[in-house]
């Protein structure tokens, strides 16, 4: 394979949105007739840079050489006639349109130059199919009628209508069946023996095992390894570098608490075996002011679920939540707050911050009873209040009526940290409280958690990097599969531990979770 | 990795705030924002245009009288329509509300209860639907635009069989004195009066009060005021009342304007007030609106109107003037939302 | 206007059918007038029951006054015959439903036919068919597109309308020099509209001391005819008449005008509404007269429709047959004659 020039090299890849660099000079070498896996976390620039490949995205920086020639894909029509296809998770199909109408939409067979010869579409559309292994699909059936997984044949077989060198799949085996797994691995295979190069996405790493050959690990923006060989290297190595630090974080102490004999101060939040059927089984928490309490776990291993619950956001099939003894009325979001519960949630942008908004209007949303009388409000004592907030959290800009749109990921966590600071909440929930976030600002953040904590507050708190989990939290749950398997002080654990007790499911284990993992995969994606 | 350079306590100090008011001027344009002063802009160029076509009709204390007055009823309708559009939603419903009003509140029926008869049958009557919109969207999680198409038809039939297709002729002395000259307050209409209260009440409910915000967060981010726990449920039924009243309002208006109440009053109001509100710079998705630019709107509408009734001109040409200025002012904001 | 009276005789003789004056409707006091009988040896429909017909009557929906006067006289027609069944539908704004209610109308076999399309061009198909199915079609008003689509026609006369428009007001200000009139038009994009029009334009250019200044169209409902009104007062500071195309709108006119507090000129209306009759008969505003479009045209039309089921003429004709077209008379009311159409005037 050496000396034949490699099919696509990117280097030096940077894309940057509003708030967020979600590339930050990416590499990445592909050679025709392999399976190239790209690994990451959410948020991990994965996404970004597949659009990037795709034309779907302009590079801020970088350059794209093609088979020796340097290329700029403007377009999605750029690359798809390059020979780019991209197969989309969230499929990119018009459900009222025939599935052989699907796979040439856009390129359609053409008598006469308008006329669309659908006759032709659809005996070729069958040939495709059946190359797929899935002759059983009608090509002048409607898209929307078929399953999932069909769908994705179909999506699959759009890309092949093109000359096609290289195919992108972003987490292909997401919605399908075991069985329906292998035929999209023998597909994968009959690919590869044709020359064409697959870049591969998934989260599952036996899969990588099954099917790549080599692996790009992607890291908050970077690519913090190329080209790994994808039988060879240990799964706890690929753990370690999707998660593990490239940096030296700094955390705060911890208080001396546990060593000064006083009595524990009572539970703030009490959860009793809460549970959702499908995403997690029933739960059993105590959380106490002062203390942070970790959630450590993969992807789709029910975190984000469980404090969602907890928060009301999603109503439990069973149990119960109690703050100060009172139980919640459960798939109460208000009920929550007003019992002194507050959110970070996971997707700061689609969930947590009111884009349009200025920092002010953003901390002050949940407390604006506060500063108003009879529903008026007095903007000078909200301003004041919100500056007092965000100034205790060292936000920066020192500007509470820039748009929140305006600031960093690391800031933009601060104004949703303030607003419940500002609403004088005793049990913080933080999903991913630095996804997105610089290295930099990470730091600043664990102090201002630690902080919040040793004044009382009781902290929940979700995270994919183990470190970060093992380093701010006092105690540390471990999650697979939407079930506890251990728990103990962080000071008892240590990354190794974490990630063998997460990692044990390369023995097939009961599966609660099915379907795309997690509630929302988007990541990088612009503020748009 | 440094150390944060934030100091672990709150800062007790008073540090002068960054953004401090730095002269009366200043602040005043930097408050009064692009898209108000462009609005304000075409306005002045619309008096311009009348002042040079028909300077003796145009510029006259009678004709600012005319303006103001027609603007009344569709203005106090889009003060409604722009609370809804922000929270992102959209009541079709607006004309059909204002006729089923006009027409319930003048029945003989009604009439026999004088003045406050019709004010009151035509404000219950405009909550009445503002609460049956609100209710099937809010808690009948109905699409706005389908549930307050439903109202739209149902509303305007119900009119119809009221009316019989009949002019309901007002016979409450009280009710049409007020749209006559004598009852103007310093030159004043009182009509003119009401929408302007109208207005200054929906400016301090949008910027001043919980009620606005709650509003505006709605429409920016439902999902993340909902996490912030905000009741959005209780938000969206609250703004399709408010829209409701304001409709309530309106029909009463039409009636002192027009002595009447007829089935087909309210003709396509919802696509005025909702082409008003987009021309003052409220997003059709949510998040962001004045009701500064919503009322220019509307006055930018009826002057257009108004110079091309005073040049005799025809009905055909306004409205196309009238297709061009939406074009112009929607391309407009898609630049000024890129900047 | 010398021979008005004349004329409005030769519109009993044609349209009248033996008592009771189609213009005066069924209350007319002047009935006795019309008993004399006809010295044609034909058959001729008369009050008295004859063979029962069913008639089948197919109309617009009544979102307007006049359009609800329509459906009144013909319903209140119908009941007054002891021999006539009235088959009315469900009044329709759409073509394609309005098609639908008259096919249903012949399958059920009626005698005759009444239709007032909703658009005369669109319906004339569905008019050939009952023809053609051996159902004689009385076509009201809006006229089809082929004369074989009905077997008669009764109708208003638009540009007539606009025609003793202008004279009325050509006469009222015979002998100023140089008379302004402003005109209050309906619907521009309707026929009908452009048709009083003309007929207006041409009356005027009978008159050399007039001047049309100025034309703006309203909708044919209150709150337009208000808002286009103050917009033309505002833009006319003194003229001497204005024409206003219908009554309906006028409601906001007037109000328009009372709002300006103006009186310096004269007002005429069109179609005839109760409220604009009443107006005339005080004659403390403006409103002078205004010129018939009469919705008693339903009534004849079943008069009509019903002579046709029975297989007879109309009295006050020397033809056999009952004709093929009847044009209405656009009648002038004014406050010497307004009494008399009291009775007919629409809310």
């Amino acid at each position: 394979m050496a000396p034949e020039p490699p099919l696509l090299t990117m280097s030096g890849i940077t894309k940057s949105f509003p708030g967020v660099r979600a590339l930050d000079g990416v590499d990445l070498h592909v050679q025709a007739g392999e399976v190239h896996c790209l690994l990451g976390q959410n948020g991990a620039g994965k996404s970004t840079l597949i659009k990037v490949l795709a034309g779907a995205h302009q590079p801020d920086d970088g350059t794209i050489v093609w088979r020796g020639d340097e290329v700029t894909l403007r377009s999605p029509i750029a690359a798809m006639r390059l020979g780019v296809a991209t197969i989309y998770q969230e499929l990119d199909l018009v459900e009222g349109l025939s599935v052989a109408e699907n796979v040439y939409l856009g390129h359609e067979p053409t008598a006469a130059g308008f006329v669309v010869r659908g006759r032709d579409a659809r005996a070729s559309t069958a040939a495709l199919l059946r190359r797929l292994g899935h002759s059983e699909i009608d090509p002048a059936r409607l898209v929307g009628d078929l399953s999932a997984a069909q769908q994705q044949i179909v999506s699959m077989a759009r890309a092949l209508s093109h000359e096609v060198r290289l195919i992108v799949m972003d987490e292909p085996s997401a919605a399908l069946d075991p069985d329906e797994v292998d035929n999209l691995f023998r597909i994968v295979g009959d690919l590869t023996a044709d020359g064409v190069a697959v870049v591969y996405i998934s989260h599952r790493l036996e899969e990588i095992r099954r099917i790549g050959d080599r692996v790009t690990v992607l890291k908050d923006g970077r690519a913090v390894a190329v080209g790994l060989p994808a039988k060879e290297t240990p799964t706890r190595e690929v753990i370690a570098l999707m998660t593990g630090r490239n940096v030296e974080y700094v955390f705060p102490e911890r208080a001396p608490r546990d060593q000064d004999g006083s009595p524990l101060p009572d539970p703030v939040l009490v959860v009793q075996g809460l549970a959702r059927d499908g995403e997690f089984a029933p739960l059993d928490l105590e959380l106490r002011p002062g203390e942070i309490v970790g959630l450590a776990g993969l992807v789709g291993s029910g975190r984000s679920e469980i404090l969602e619950t907890i928060y009301g956001a999603r109503r439990p099939t069973g149990g119960q939540v109690r703050v100060d003894g009172r139980v919640l009325r459960p798939g109460s979001v208000r009920a929550a707050v007003r019992a002194g519960l507050g959110l970070a949630p996971e997707e700061r942008k689609a969930q947590g911050l009111l884009m349009l908004e200025s920092v002010t209007r953003n901390v002050s949303v949940s407390s604006m009873s506060r500063f108003s009388y009879g529903g008026w409000l007095d903007r000078t004592k909200e301003r004041e209040a919100a500056r007092t907030a965000t100034r205790e959290l060292s936000l920066r800009p020192d500007n509470p009526s820039v748009p929140v749109r305006t600031l960093s990921g690391g800031n933009q966590q601060k104004a949703v940290l303030a607003r419940w600071l500002l609403r004088g909440c005793r049990v913080l929930l933080l999903d991913e409280p630095t996804r997105g976030v610089d290295v930099g600002a990470r730091a600043e953040l664990y102090t201002v958690i630690r902080r919040l904590a040793d004044e009382g507050l009781a902290v929940l708190l979700v995270s994919s990097e183990v470190p970060e989990v093992l380093g701010l939290a006092d105690r540390v749950l471990v999650l697979r599969e939407g079930r506890v398997v251990h728990t103990a002080p962080a000071h008892d654990l240590d990354e190794h531990r974490v990630l063998d007790l997460v990692l044990a499911s390369s023995t097939p284990g009961p599966t609660l979770t099915k379907g795309p993992h997690g509630p929302a995969t988007t990541e990088g994606s612009p503020a748009s | 990795m440094t150390q944060p350079a934030s100091p672990a306590r709150p800062v007790t100090e008073k540090s002068p705030p960054a953004d401090a008011p730095k002269s009366p001027w200043r602040s005043l344009v930097t408050r009064v924002d692009v898209r108000t002063l462009s609005l304000l802009g075409v306005l002045a160029a619309l008096v311009v245009i009348g002042g040079v076509t028909e300077p003796d009709a145009f510029l006259d204390t009678d004709n600012l009288q005319l303006v103001l007055t027609q603007a009344s009823v569709i203005g106090v309708v889009t003060v409604g329509m722009t609370f809804v559009i922000i929270s992102g939603g959209i009541d079709l419903s607006v004309g059909a509300i204002v006729a089923l009003a006009s027409v319930w509140a003048t029945t003989v029926a009604t009439q026999e209860y004088g003045f406050a008869g019709i004010l009151f049958t035509a404000v219950v009557v405009g909550l009445g639907c503002g609460l049956v919109n609100g209710l099937l969207i809010a808690y009948g999680r109905m699409v706005p635009f389908i549930a307050t198409l439903a109202m739209l038809a149902s509303g305007r039939g119900l009119a119809l069989e009221i009316t019989d297709g009949k002019t309901q002729m007002v016979t409450v002395d009280s009710v049409l004195k007020l749209g006559e000259r004598d009852s103007y307050v310093l030159g004043i209409p009182p009509l003119v009066m009401v929408f302007a209260a109208v207005t200054v009440v929906g400016w301090l409910l949008l910027n001043r009060t919980t009620f606005g915000r709650r509003s505006v967060a709605v429409g920016g981010n439902a999902e993340a005021a909902r996490l912030a726990g905000i009741d959005v449920r209780r938000q969206r039924l609250y703004l399709y009342l408010l829209s409701g009243l304001c409709c309530g309002i309106a029909a009463f208006l039409l009636i002192v304007l027009a002595g009447s109440g007829q089935n087909t009053n309210g003709n396509l109001y919802e696509l005025d007030a909702i082409a008003a509100a987009i021309i003052g710079g409220t997003l059709l998705s949510g998040g962001r609106g004045t009701i500064t630019g919503s009322v220019l709107g509307v006055l930018i509408f009826i002057t257009i109107q108004n110079i091309f009734a005073l040049n005799n001109l025809e009905t055909a040409v306004q409205q196309i003037a009238k297709g061009a200025i939406i074009v112009a002012a929607v391309l407009v904001q898609r630049r000024t939302a890129t900047t | 206007m010398p021979d008005f009276a004349s004329r409005r005789g030769l519109l009993f003789g044609a349209a009248a059918v033996s008592a009771g004056a189609v213009l005066t409707g069924c209350t007319s006091n002047e009935s006795k007038d019309d008993d004399s009988p006809s010295d044609n040896n034909q058959a001729v429909a008369d009050d008295k029951p004859g063979k029962k017909v069913t008639i089948g009557f197919a109309g617009p929906q009544a979102d307007h006054g006049w359009l609800n006067a329509i459906n009144d006289n013909a319903k209140s027609r119908a009941k007054k015959y002891k021999d006539v069944t009235l088959e009315a539908t469900e009044g329709s704004n759409d073509t394609a439903a309005q098609i639908g209610q008259v096919e249903t109308l012949i399958n059920k076999k009626v005698d005759v036919l009444v239709i007032l399309p909703a658009d005369g061009k669109a319906l004339t198909q569905v008019g050939l068919k009952a023809m053609k199915a051996g159902i004689p079609v009385v076509n009201l008003d809006r006229i089809f597109a082929s004369a074989q689509a009905y077997r008669c026609w009764i109708g208003g006369d638009n540009y007539g309308m606009g025609l003793n428009a202008g004279h009325y007001i050509g006469e009222k200000l015979k002998g100023k020099k140089n008379a302004k009139v402003v005109e209050l038009a309906g619907l521009d994009n309707l026929e009908l509209t452009k048709q009083r029009t003309k007929g207006f334009d041409d009356a005027l250019k009978n008159y050399s001391n007039i001047e049309k200044v100025a034309r703006q169209a309203a909708e044919f409902t209150v709150e337009s005819g208000q808002s286009k009104m103050s917009q033309l007062l505002q833009a006319q500071k003194n003229f001497d008449a204005l024409w206003n195309h219908d009554d309906d709108q006028g409601v906001g006119a007037l109000r328009a005008i009372k709002q300006a507090g103006r009186d310096d000129f004269l007002m005429v209306g069109g179609a005839g509404a109760l409220s604009a009759f009443q107006e005339i008969k005080q004659d403390r505003g403006v409103l002078k007269a205004t010129v018939l479009y009469p919705p008693t045209m339903a009534a004849s039309a079943i008069d009509l429709a019903r002579a046709l089921g029975q297989g007879k003429g109309v009295s006050g004709m020397a033809e056999f047959e009952i004709p093929a077209s009847l044009t209405l008379y656009s009648a002038v009311v004014d406050k010497d004659n307004v009494d008399q159409y009291m009775s007919t005037g629409f809310k």
